[in-house]
This record gives C-alpha cells, structure tokens and sequence, in this order.
C-alpha cells in the first residue's frame, strides 16, 4: 500500500504532472511547497478551515454516508423503485450535498484567508497559490462521492432491468457531477473576488453560501403550492432549435465557469490583506441597553451584563458565527411559514396543525446555537478572559444564559399578541406558556453543549458533512416528540396546563445544573487556552 | 540622477469608500536608509503595504526596480524582502522550517539556503531553538524569525516596519548596525519606527506622513534647519501639531480616581 502510495506521489511530482501545471498557468515548484505546508498546517492541528486535508475527519464523513445511502438503497429497492427515479434520487443528493459543502468550504478557502496573510508578501502568483488552496476540495470529492453512491451503484444490479455496467455508469456520473459543482462553487467566488470590493466580499460570500439552503426552501415551497415546472410556450417547438438552444446556454454556463475559475488565478494574493481586514467600516453607535442593566440586576452584576452584552454582540457580528448558522434559515422559515398558515386552527381544536412543531423548532435552533457557538472569527481574542477574576465566569455564564433566553422571551410574547387574537386569550397564553416551558426545557438541556467560553475557538470545518445527516436525525426526533405531543399532550386544556408545569420545573432544574456545568467547562477550556503556548497567551502569562 | 528603486507618484489608496493616503510621491535610490514616520493612523504601513505588492493602490503608479504594481507584483515580491508590524507565522512550524519555507518561496539554492539559515539563526543566538514550534518562541525571538526571513534571499530593497518591537537590546543595537550595513552594500531600506531616537541614529533621509499626506521628506538636517527645530521628535512633534500630553494625563488619572 505505502508502495503504491509513493508511486502514485512520485507520478504526481513528475514531469507528466508538472509540464501540465504550466500549461494552465501554475508554477510546480511552489505548488508543492504550498501543498506541502497545507498538509503540515492540517496535520499539526494549526488550521481547521480545510475539510479536505483532515483525514479523519473525512473518513468519518464517508462511513455517515454509508449508512445513510445504504439505508435508503433498503428502502428503495423494497419499494421496487425504477431504475430511472433511483439514479437521479442518488445524483441529487450528492449534488445537493456536495454544493452545501463545497460552497461553503470554498467561501471559507479564500473569503477567509488566514494563511493568505503570512504569504501575501511572497512571490506567489494568483493561480499557484488558489490552485492549491482549491485541491482539498478534490479530496472531498474523492471521499464522499464513493460515500453517498458506491453502495447504490453496486445495489442498483438488484434492480429490474439494470445492465451489468450500471455501477460503472453511475461512478463516473456522480464524480462528473461532483467535478462540476466543484468547478462551479470556484467560479462562483472567482466572479465575486473580481468585482465585488474586498470590504464587502465576507457578506456577499456569505450570501452567496446560503444558495442551496434557500434553494432547499423554494422546493419545500413549490411543494406546498404544487407548482410545476412548464416549459414556456415562447420556446420554439421543434426539438432541433431546442438543440441548438440548449447547446448555447450550456456554451455560455461554461464559459462563465471558465471565465470565473480564470478570475481566481489574478491578483488574488494582492487582495488577500484587504479581504481579511475586510470591514464595511460603518461605525456602531454607542450605547446601554435598558436590558443589560436588567440582566445585571437579575443574573449575578456587572460579569452577567458583560455575558450578555458580548454574546449580543458577537453573534450579530462575528463572520463565523453568521455563516454557520446559514442552515438555520430552512429550519426557522419553513416551519415559521408553515405556522403562519396554519395559524387559525387552534391546537387545542384536536386537528394536527403545523403549531405544534413550534415549540420544537427551538431546540433545533439552540442545539444548532449551542454546538457553534465556540467558534469564531476572532478567536484569539479570547486571551481577554484569561485575565478575568475566576468568581466572574459564574455571572458571564448567566449572562450568555439571559441573551440564548431572550431568543425564546421575544417570539413567544410577540406569538402572545397575535395568538389571542386568532384563538381567544386562554388558548394562546395556555399554549405561548406551553411553547416557552418547552423551549426552556431544550436550552436548559443544550446549554451542556457549549464547550467553553464563546467564540473562543477556531472554526472547525470537518462538522460540515454532517451538518445534512444531523438535521435529518433531528427533524426524525422532532417528528417523534410531536407526534407524542399531538397524541398525550394536546387531549385537553387540562393535561397541557399539567405538563407546562411539570415542564417549566424541569427547566429551572435542569437549566440550575447546566449552568454550573456551563461555567466550569468555561474554565476548563480556559485553562487549555492558557497552557497551550500561542504566542499570544504566552505574552499574556510573562 | 540614479534610478528610483522605489518610485511613488500620486498614489491614492482607499480602505472602502475612505481615503487614507491622498496623492503621495516620494522615490527611494540605492544604499538609502529611509525613516518613514507619521502618526497611529497616518499611513504608513499602508504606504508599506503597497511597495511590497500586498495591497494596490486605487490611483496613481507605483513601480518597484522598474516594475509596476500591482501587475507585476510576484516579480516585485521577489526583489524586497519584507518585516510587517503585527506579523502572523505559521506557529505550528519551526524556526528551521519557517525560514526554509520563506527561502524555497523565494526560489534560494538548497545548499545556500541552509548556509544562510545557520549563519543568521547563530548570529541572532537562535541556533539551539531552531527546532522548537514558533508558538513555544517569545515576542522578540519571532521577531528576529521574521527579520531573517525578509534577508534570507539577499532583497535589494528591505521593507522594515517597526522591526525592532521586542527584541532586546543586544539584538536591537545588531539590527541597527546591520541596517547600516546593508545599506553600505548598496541595499534600499525603509523603516518605519515610531521610535524617533533610532531613526535619527540610523536614517539618512525622513519620510513624515500625516492623516495620509506626505508633509516632509528630507534629510535629517534639512528638515531641522526648515523647523528651526534641535531633534527629530521636536520635529516631529511641531510638523504634526502633535498636542501637549499633560492635559490627557490629567484627565485619565481624573477618571480613574472618580
């Protein structure tokens, strides 16, 4: 193994390979150099941002996607699913998975260019530099396309009426359709870095990262409205000019692909410095909040007003934090929408009505919160704490706990409003109060999720392929949480009112031991901060 | 009149829609060692910055040995070498493999390479670290890593700003001297410094940037003898109106006792 190994690294550092680097623009020798402190860089656990350089990490992400198309190859072969359907469920789950991560993946390669700037003064040109900066997104491919479809191809000769080289087929579809999401996720930051100023490229790519999550949406929608994809009727109707048509969009999808690829391979080190000081520069106006004052009074003084002040502020401003929490936007709108609609029907009429995900809807958005919420832009920042009196981690802590609190205080008083209007005011208050216990009960338990002092860590990128896997576990436990609602709870005004008590005791609990929990891993994950020897920390400590 | 090494004519650069450096020019000869001091804020690492090709300026031209910027910026990177103010490094790397990487990017013979790396580690009493990670060094050993990266492909135009945070004294009177040397065999270098005593000592000419203007540049005794003024910091201080300290002081130590 280790043979072939280095014979197939010999072949890639050999002339073969090197004479064809030129031939696109890419100088080999600093390719490799490049290539090589990369694998260092990841290898030593000094950058996480490259998904693809992390071996485990990608490993693991190939056995989740085993099982999960192994699972649905069950499922589909039972139900005696046609071929045709079997192949193009299989290959729009890989590009819709592979575009989720790719996308960001790439966005975060060179929106975020944190080895760009110890290198931006050294003689490396444009092409050299993206191209190896991009070959991670290679090694994703390589695992994760046998990952989601090698099971499928070989399960699909159960099939009736599948040819012996189906396998064979399907591969090379898969890796073709992987190749080309790769190469357009490329072009798509290639066009943004050539005209889009680098003081706001951070927002647009973060807009540009949550496209197949609303695209995810608009088929959740068009679902709902049974809208139905019609070819407009001022196409010509002859199947040759469709051709030629056809061959034209195609011509000009695939010089804009080439024209943004090429865009990457200019002066993009020379903007690097500009892209990560990047900032719009607006000033933020000063100013107390009425409501830190509050905390402070409630939640344990000036450390809790300081929690609950930092958290306000960085989730709305640290890069990181925002775009990780991109996949939120499905799961807070559909259902949000869905509850719109379905906002006449009381729950308590005994009709399921989309009301009763709500409540549930929470403890996603706090589980997502909960597990991202240590990372960020700013990380090293987080030396600030080291010097902070140890009695002043157990007020920060309620004070973060205050700011996650208000997520659930201000929707539910606001759903109050608008409720009672629909429902009458003893319905909506009986079920608002339901809600919140609920969702108090979710932040109590996910506050234990929290591995230390908030955005104190540097984002890891091997969470992203299982972003999609866990969503889809959570929205199974959801779906079995809202069924036992539906069926035990939602009988009578009577048992609601019950378990909105037993509920908001388990919260004030369950919440008093996660917050002690919560502060000693703020310390714990301190206490590595200040023994790992960062220069920074170490400067700190002398 | 020699050829510029480093020729800067009108250069306009903007940080978004707000301007920082407004219309400069200066150029720099061989065997020059240029101040270049200003204000927090003036301008100065940016003016950096746009020489050593890292950021390209809105207006103007700048060319670097007869090279434009920015097209022609990975040439221009592989003639200056470079010591930022607020530098990262790889810290997960060693002394030995940070300064190879640098001397490799730079294209350096293996062989004269390692010979350079030996000697400058010795020189700056590096040598028994060189195997140590960057995040086990102190402030000024980093320091004197990133001075040896910027020399190991003997540049012909050294880019110095603040270079000598950290480092000892020892280390820091080294650096001086070297500066001079460098300059003796025909290296170009600017420096900047807000430590206006070293500049005086090691400087022939002064570049002062105030709010992103270019309001001296001249030798040290031209721009006393225009001032009317003894030192570089009373210089200093009556070019850029800079403000009595006694009132602030007064002020904070107010503040701090209310």
């Amino acid at each position: 193994m280790k043979a072939i190994r280095l014979a197939i690294q010999r072949f890639l550092r050999g002339p073969a390979v090197s004479r064809l680097l030129k031939r696109l623009g890419i100088d080999p020798r600093v390719y490799w150099l490049l290539m090589d402190l990369f694998g260092q860089l990841s290898e030593r656990r000094e950058i996480f941002s490259q998904l693809g350089r992390d071996g485990v990490a990608m490993r693991k992400a190939a056995w989740a996607y085993y099982i999960l198309s192994g699972l649905m190859v069950l499922l589909f072969i039972v139900a005696g699913m046609t071929l045709a359907t079997y192949f193009a469920v299989f290959l729009g789950l890989t590009a819709l998975l592979l575009f989720t991560i790719l996308l960001s993946e790439t966005n975060n390669s060179l929106v975020n260019p944190v080895e760009g700037l110890v290198l931006a003064h050294q003689p490396i040109d444009g092409a050299t530099y993206t191209a190896a900066k991009l070959t991670h997104l290679l090694r994703i491919l390589l695992h994760l396309v046998p990952g989601l479809n090698l099971i499928p191809a070989l399960a699909a000769l159960m099939l009736k009426g599948c040819p012996w080289y189906y396998p064979l087929l399907h591969m090379l579809a898969a890796f073709a359709v992987g190749l080309v999401i790769a190469l357009f996720c490329c072009a798509i930051f290639g066009w943004l870095i050539r005209f889009v100023p680098p003081s706001r490229l951070k927002s647009i790519g973060m807009i540009a990262e949550m496209a197949p999550w609303l695209g995810y949406m608009a088929i959740q929608f068009s679902r709902v409205g049974h809208f139905k994809l019609r070819i407009p009727h001022w196409l010509p109707s002859q199947r040759e000019p469709r051709l030629a048509l056809a061959a034209a969009v195609g011509a000009i999808a695939v010089t804009i692909v080439v024209l943004g690829i090429r865009a990457l391979s200019g002066d993009y080190l020379v903007r690097v410095s500009a892209i990560a000081h990047g900032g719009s520069g607006r000033k933020v106006k000063a100013r107390r909040s009425h409501l830190g004052a509050l905390v402070a009074r409630l939640f344990g003084g000036p450390p809790a007003r300081a929690g609950f002040d930092y958290l306000s502020r960085m989730m709305l401003r640290d890069w990181q934090f925002r775009r990780q929490m991109i996949p939120l936007i499905p799961m807070v709108l559909v259902p949000g929408f869905a509850a719109a609609q379905a906002i006449r029907v009381s729950p308590f009429s005994g009709k399921f009505t989309a009301m009763h995900i709500l409540p549930h809807a929470f403890g996603i958005v706090f589980y997502l919160i909960s597990t991202v919420i240590v990372f960020g832009a700013d990380h090293q920042g987080a030396w600030l704490f080291l010097l902070a009196p140890a009695g002043a981690f157990r007020g920060f802590a309620r004070g973060v706990y205050a700011r996650l609190l208000t997520l659930i205080l201000a929707p539910h008083a606001l759903l109050l409003a608008v409720l009672a209007w629909y429902w009458g005011i003893r319905d909506a208050g009986l079920f608002v109060a339901y809600s919140t216990a609920v969702a108090a009960v979710y932040l109590g338990l996910e506050l234990r999720l929290i591995e230390g002092m908030p955005f104190s860590k540097q984002p890891d990128a091997s969470r992203n392929p299982f972003i999609l896997p866990m969503m889809l576990l959570g929205g199974a436990l959801m779906a079995i949480a809202v069924g036992l609602q539906y069926f035990l709870v939602f009988r009578s005004p009577v048992v609601v009112m019950a378990v909105t008590v037993a509920l908001a005791a388990a919260a004030w609990l369950g919440t008093r031991s996660s917050l002690e929990a919560f502060e000693v891993n703020i310390r714990f994950h301190l206490g590595i901060l200040s023994t790992e020897s960062k220069g920074i920390y170490t400067e700190v400590d002398a | 009149m020699p050829e510029a090494i480093v020729a800067f004519e009108q250069v306009v650069f903007s940080y978004d829609f707000v301007e920082v450096l407004h219309r400069i020019s200066f150029s720099l000869y061989a065997g020059q060692v240029v101040g270049l001091l200003g204000p927090n804020g003036a301008g100065k690492s940016t003016t950096i910055k746009i020489i050593a090709g890292i950021l390209a300026p809105r207006g103007g031209a700048v060319t670097v040995a007869g090279l434009p910027l920015p097209e022609r910026a990975v040439d221009v990177k592989q003639r200056i070498g470079y010591v930022p103010e607020a530098a990262a490094l790889f810290e997960s790397l060693t002394g030995q493999e940070f300064l190879e990487l640098s001397g490799r990017l730079h294209g350096v013979e293996e062989d004269t390479l390692q010979i350079r790396i030996r000697e400058i580690l010795e020189t700056f009493s590096l040598s028994s670290d060189r195997s140590s990670r960057l995040d086990t060094y102190s402030k000024g050993m980093r320091q004197k890593v990133l001075i040896a990266a910027a020399l190991l492909h003997n540049p012909e135009l050294i880019l110095l700003d603040e270079p000598l945070s950290g480092l000892d004294v020892n280390a820091a009177i080294m650096i001086k001297d070297l500066i001079a040397a460098l300059a003796a065999g025909g290296k170009t270098i600017l420096y900047s410094s807000h430590v206006l005593d070293v500049v005086e000592k090691v400087c022939d000419r002064v570049l002062i940037i105030h709010q992103g203007s270019l309001i001296a540049d001249g030798s040290l005794e031209s721009l006393k003898a225009s001032t009317q003024q003894e030192s570089l910091e009373d210089v200093f201080r009556a070019l850029t109106h800079s403000a009595n300290a006694e009132p602030g002081v007064a002020r904070i130590v107010a503040a701090l006792r209310s």
